[in-house]
């Protein structure tokens, strides 16, 4: 047993988050690296925008691989959402950009439905719901990558050196936090995620809370493109980049959020997505060749599941 | 012992049948008194935990009543219902949920109680959690996670998690709370039991339990009364306070099989004096300790002794399931080491054939596709390494034969077999591919006479062949059947090894 | 006759019929809607389509049958197909077992992942078809290749008998796969691994070496898919194919391979491959885009993975 004493705080922090070392390694090793480039207001401005669009996409997310599962819906409801908003403003003027909530939400409660009565395995069915919304962004688009103007006081800068997007995100953050953490629906995903049988034991109605699990992933990422749409833009492109997908995933695994789920959760994921987006802004500095860049981010992801999957036991893994 | 009070629980008559034809209870009456431990003790099917999911309402029976401190009530619908009315369960295993902190997992499924106006009341939890451990006197750290503490410990914590399940939602009524406890030991190491018992004992004034288990030394050391169930019915109730029972009076209780027709005389061989296995000094901390003996060709080796003696954590070693900690292991003069998987303990030529159905076949597959699974090489043709489905046929049709397996034909798909003949095709894998050693755990569990008949043929049959084996039971008869030795174990321990003769004398009668 | 064809018989070979069933109306169908449909020109393009997608759904079966899965089977044929494009003037005739052999070695890395390292298998896919796609955008700069080897093209392009000889490949490829998955130890012990881990194990079956084989099978054919595919099309680029991920995954399972493993097999697929590309082509003959193809494949695939679901083996679905 571990001894929680106030003094050993900080140490314990960082061997239970052992990539805060990592992060903190990170840091130290750029500086070192690009003295003249790294630590300057321009650079840490980049990081933190990357931060952002990392954390409001997997915020969601995180909250169902907390219980094991797996969301992959997250760029369908943003690029289908801003289609839907480019078709909309014309008729709602700027209430259209509610439709983001509303999509995040309908996907959501879809997806949990199928996966908990279907019992698909969630991973399959979000990737196809990924492609559908995919194709229905290139059908309602035509084929082109559409630009809605009148939002762009969602970013519009109110503090020097931060972007508005991150402080538009910290509530959400705190929210998601709060949930997972403070109270019960967050408690019973982590025990869903720990002990599936044991949970249905317990008394809760697993089924259910899946379903909300999937409801609130999708309500959150529903209102982070609101901020994300703007953040990225104020356009949505019509081709489906696998980065996109791929990269809030290493956010989560990387925060220490493993994938048999039970531990970990959004504020984990703060910290995997500081981590890579230092890690990335650190290689970009070095001007390796963007190809590159990708294979190196496919082994992080890699290789911070190998991490998170040690010593697990009486786990079937397929 | 108080028998003029009022039991707490009794239910009177209690019938259950499963699928019109299954009868898993019959007419059982038990009852329990204020401050006891009462023991229910059966073989695996003998409807220890149908009463119990009974009495949690996870299930409704067809007939009986239930009676709580005299008063007759109806039966409860669901789990939630039982622990307003007193009735909670600790299950066997899978209950505990490792990555949450002991405080939440106590108050798991109840937190509408303790919602403050800033989400849930952690520390309010915190406190009512340190005050309900103290007084069950668990010692244990609220914040750590359960998979930090001990088992012994984690299996307290269930505990206190079920009496405070029952009195949260029983809400000021005056109910005494009737824990379940559905083998609580089976997980754990022999010190840990020891521990979780001494801990049971201490909470005796405020609840009483039920405490279902097949480990007989644990049941006579712990508990007040026992009731023994078999087939469903209620076969024998003792109080140990008052009766002079002994371990193999109760033995004969769980058992009392209907006795074999075959006889033990002759079939005897001579043993061959080659060794092909040796277990010099296995030890695996927690489970047993310091084992040693030799198994020559053509011997059938009995280990011997209760649940929980560590006789199948030996046998899995061998199989290769499980590591050992210490000591040696030699199969057929080659030392073999610790974490191989079975499948390179089969290429040194031992095979394990388990009792349980689910960890033997492929229920979806013809009985032919399961019997050559482990007889792959046999059935290829000398050429091309292409399976030769007529002699995959004439293979099957042969164990089927051989075996009496009672099924339309070769490509029967095997859920829809009995149990018996289920458990005569795993066994008929293992005929036709003859392992130097075939390990057996519970080879004849819970089928019918008739078919256990058979298998110990064939078992007889392949020893006379040259097989040897080890054999793991609950029932003693089948030692006095097969074995040439028993290796009596007995926490963790082998205490002595006696002959078939002086075995069947002790334990047979 | 008709004890052929009780009803014990209908419900043992359900998972046959369907398939046959679905495949006869949808090609009853798009012959009423459009009588020249299955002329000689239709059927040559239809043998086009089907026989590279038929020789990596063969792969991919034997990998769902295991109860794993592979996402990197289309980024692995791009890769195989771009190599052998590439090296085919300096390497000859022997760029081809080059790219056989990287494609391989990238399955022994998927299988390697999942049976040795723990990490579950849609998630390793996911991770080195993310490295793959890198290495290949790396390689080929994003251009298109083109093949000006005539004789390589001649491997798939050459007519016998009326059909392209890409046909026989694929043909010969699945009678292969099929006789591998039923008449021979190597099918025996896939379908026991997806059928029942445990018993698998306790059969004495090399779990892991059986699991990496399989995923080397997987990586070999998506790899031989490739380079005839590349030879059918007379050029290569990461472009091609970059959304056949989900009908891949739906012919598969429309056959009658469920994603709970243990059952279906390559035989199946060839049915599952009929169906979808017939829905292809009969999708191109009306005009639909590709941006409604993926909504309907996303669909189908999520149907067909509800249908064959076996939902009363498996518990816990993550």
């Amino acid at each position: 047993m571990v001894k929680t004493g106030r003094a050993w705080y900080p140490f314990l922090l960082l061997v239970r988050h052992p990539v805060a070392i990592v992060l903190v390694g990170l840091v130290v090793l750029f500086s070192l690296l690009y003295p003249q480039r790294f630590l300057t207001t321009l650079n840490l401005t980049t990081i933190l925008k990357q931060f952002v669009t990392l954390v409001l996409f997997a915020l969601g997310p995180s909250m169902v691989v907390v219980t094991g599962s797996l969301d992959l819906s997250y760029v369908g409801i943003w690029m289908l959402g801003g289609v839907l908003v480019w078709l909309l403003t014309p008729v709602l003027g700027l209430f259209a950009i509610c439709v983001f909530p509303l999509l995040g939400l309908g996907t959501g409660f879809l997806v949990g439905v199928v996966h908990a009565r279907g019992k698909v395995p969630s991973f399959i069915l979000t990737l196809c719901l990924l492609v559908v919304y995919w194709g229905l962004t290139a059908a309602l688009s035509g084929g082109y990558s559409r630009t809605v103007k009148g939002y762009e006081f969602i970013t519009a800068s109110l503090v020097p050196y931060i972007p508005t997007a991150f402080l538009w995100s910290l509530p959400l953050i705190g929210a998601a936090i709060y949930l997972m953490v403070r109270t019960r629906v967050g408690l019973y995903l982590y025990a869903i995620g720990s002990n599936e049988e044991g949970a249905k034991l317990a008394g809760i109605s697993v089924e259910k809370y899946k379903i909300l699990a999937f409801t609130l992933s999708g309500l959150f990422t529903g209102l982070g493109t609101i901020v994300l749409f703007q953040h990225l833009g104020g356009s949505v492109p019509v081709e489906l980049n696998l980065k996109n997908v791929v990269w809030p995933l290493v956010a989560i695994v990387l925060g220490g959020t493993p994938l048999v789920g039970g531990s970990g959760g959004p504020q984990r994921t703060l910290l995997g997505a500081l981590t890579f987006s230092v890690f990335y802004r650190g290689l970009y500095l070095s001007l390796l060749h963007p190809e590159i860049l990708q294979l190196l981010v496919g082994i992080l992801l890699i290789v911070s599941i190998i991490v998170g999957a040690r010593g697990l036991r009486g786990v079937e893994i397929t | 012992m108080r028998r003029d009070d009022v039991p707490v629980l009794e239910v009177r008559n209690v019938s259950k049948t499963f699928d019109t034809v299954v009868r898993a209870l019959d007419e059982v009456s038990i009852a329990v008194y204020r401050g006891e431990i009462v023991g229910v003790v059966g073989e695996n099917g003998a409807g220890k935990s149908t009463l119990m999911k009974i009495l949690v309402g996870v299930h409704a029976p067809d007939q009986g009543i239930l009676l709580l401190g005299g008063k007759e009530v109806p039966f409860p619908r669901n789990p939630k219902e039982a622990a307003q009315r007193g009735i909670s369960i600790v299950y066997q295993e899978r209950g505990v949920i490792p990555h949450l902190r002991v405080y939440q997992f106590l108050f798991l499924g109840h937190e509408e109680r303790y919602r403050g106006p800033w989400g849930l009341q952690n520390e309010r939890m915190k406190r009512e959690a340190r005050n309900i451990l103290d007084e069950f006197h668990v010692v244990c750290d609220v914040e750590s996670f359960m998979y930090e503490l001990p088992l012994a410990t984690q299996k307290m914590v269930e505990i206190a998690r079920a009496v405070l399940g029952v009195r949260l939602e029983s809400q000021g009524k005056d109910v005494a709370p009737v824990i379940i406890l559905d083998e609580p030991t089976a997980p754990l190491t022999l010190e840990e039991r020891r521990e979780l018992f001494q801990n049971i004992l201490r909470m005796k004034e405020t609840c009483s339990f039920i405490f279902v288990s097949h480990i007989i030394p644990e049941v006579m050391e712990f508990v007040d009364r026992v009731y023994v169930l078999r087939d469903g019915k209620l076969v024998a109730h003792y109080d140990l306070a008052q009766d002079a029972v002994t371990e193999e009076d109760l033995f004969r209780a769980i058992v009392g099989r209907e006795s074999l027709a075959y006889t033990f005389e002759a079939r005897k061989k001579a043993v061959s004096s080659e060794v092909v296995l040796r277990a010099e000094g296995l030890t695996k901390r927690g489970c047993y300790y310091d084992v040693s003996f030799e198994l020559r060709r053509g011997e059938c080796l009995g280990l011997f002794g209760p649940a929980g003696s560590g006789k199948s954590e030996v046998l899995r070693t061998v199989a290769g399931i499980l590591g050992f900690d210490g000591g040696k292991l030699v199969i057929k003069g080659q030392e073999a080491f610790s974490g191989e998987p079975p499948h390179v303990r089969l290429e040194r030529g031992v095979g394990y054939c388990s009792g349980e159905a689910g960890k033997e076949l492929f229920f979806h597959w013809s009985i032919a596709k399961n019997i050559s699974i482990v007889n792959l090489k046999k059935i290829l043709g000398k050429f091309f390494p292409v399976i030769r489905f007529g002699v995959e046929r004439s293979i099957a049709e042969g164990v089927m034969g051989k075996l009496e397996i009672k099924a339309p034909g070769v490509h029967t798909e095997c859920y829809s077999l009995s149990g018996g003949n289920k458990q005569k095709v795993s066994v008929g894998k293992w005929l036709e591919r003859s392992p130097d050693i075939l390990l057996l755990e519970d080879p004849t569990i819970g089928i019918d006479v008739g078919a256990r008949e058979d298998i110990y043929e064939v078992l007889l049959e392949m020893k006379q062949k040259g097989i040897s084996f080890i054999l793991v039971s609950d029932d003693p008869k089948e030692y006095a059947l097969l074995c040439d030795r028993v290796l009596v174990m007995r926490g963790g321990r082998v205490q002595r090894t006696v002959s078939a003769e002086e075995f069947r004398e002790v334990a047979v009668g | 006759m008709i004890a052929t064809f009780s009803r014990e018989w209908m419900r043992k070979n359900a998972g046959t019929l369907w398939p046959l069933l679905v495949a006869c109306i949808i090609i009853l169908g798009f012959q009423v809607v459009n009588p020249t449909f299955l002329r000689y020109e239709g059927l040559v393009t239809l043998v086009y389509a089907m026989s590279y997608f038929l020789i990596a759904a063969c792969g991919l079966t034997f990998v769902i049958m295991m109860g794993s899965f592979d996402f990197s089977v289309p980024s692995v044929l791009k890769l195989a197909a771009l190599l052998c494009v590439m090296y085919i003037e300096k390497l000859g005739f022997w760029a081809i077992p080059f790219a056989l052999l990287v494609s391989t070695g990238l399955g022994l890395l998927n299988g390697v992942l999942l049976a040795y390292l723990n990490v579950p298998s849609f998630m390793a896919t996911l991770g080195v078809s993310i490295v793959v796609e890198g290495i290949g955008l790396y390689l080929s700069k994003g251009f298109l290749h083109i093949m000006y080897n005539e004789r390589f093209r001649a491997l798939a392009t050459t007519f016998i008998f009326g059909l392209p000889s890409i046909f026989y490949w694929a043909m010969g490829i699945w009678a292969l796969c099929t006789f591998v998955a039923l008449c021979t130890p190597f099918g025996r012990r896939t379908y026991a691994i997806g059928g029942n881990l445990t018993a698998a194990r306790l059969s004495g079956i090399n779990v892991e070496r059986q699991r990496v084989y399989v995923f080397m099978l997987s990586g070999f054919l998506a790899g031989l898919s490739g380079v005839l595919y590349m030879a059918q099309l007379g050029g290569g680029s990461m472009l091609i194919g970059s959304d056949m991920s989900i009908p891949l995954f739906a012919s598969v399972v429309a056959g009658g391979t469920a994603l709970s493993g243990g059952m279906g097999g390559p035989h199946r697929t060839l049915l599952g491959v009929i169906i979808i590309t017939w829905i292809q082509s009969g999708m191109l003959m009306l005009a639909l885009g590709r941006d409604i193809q993926m909504v309907i494949f996303g669909l189908i695939a999520v149907g067909v993975a509800v249908a064959t679901m076996d939902r009363k083996r498996i518990r816990v679905v993550k």
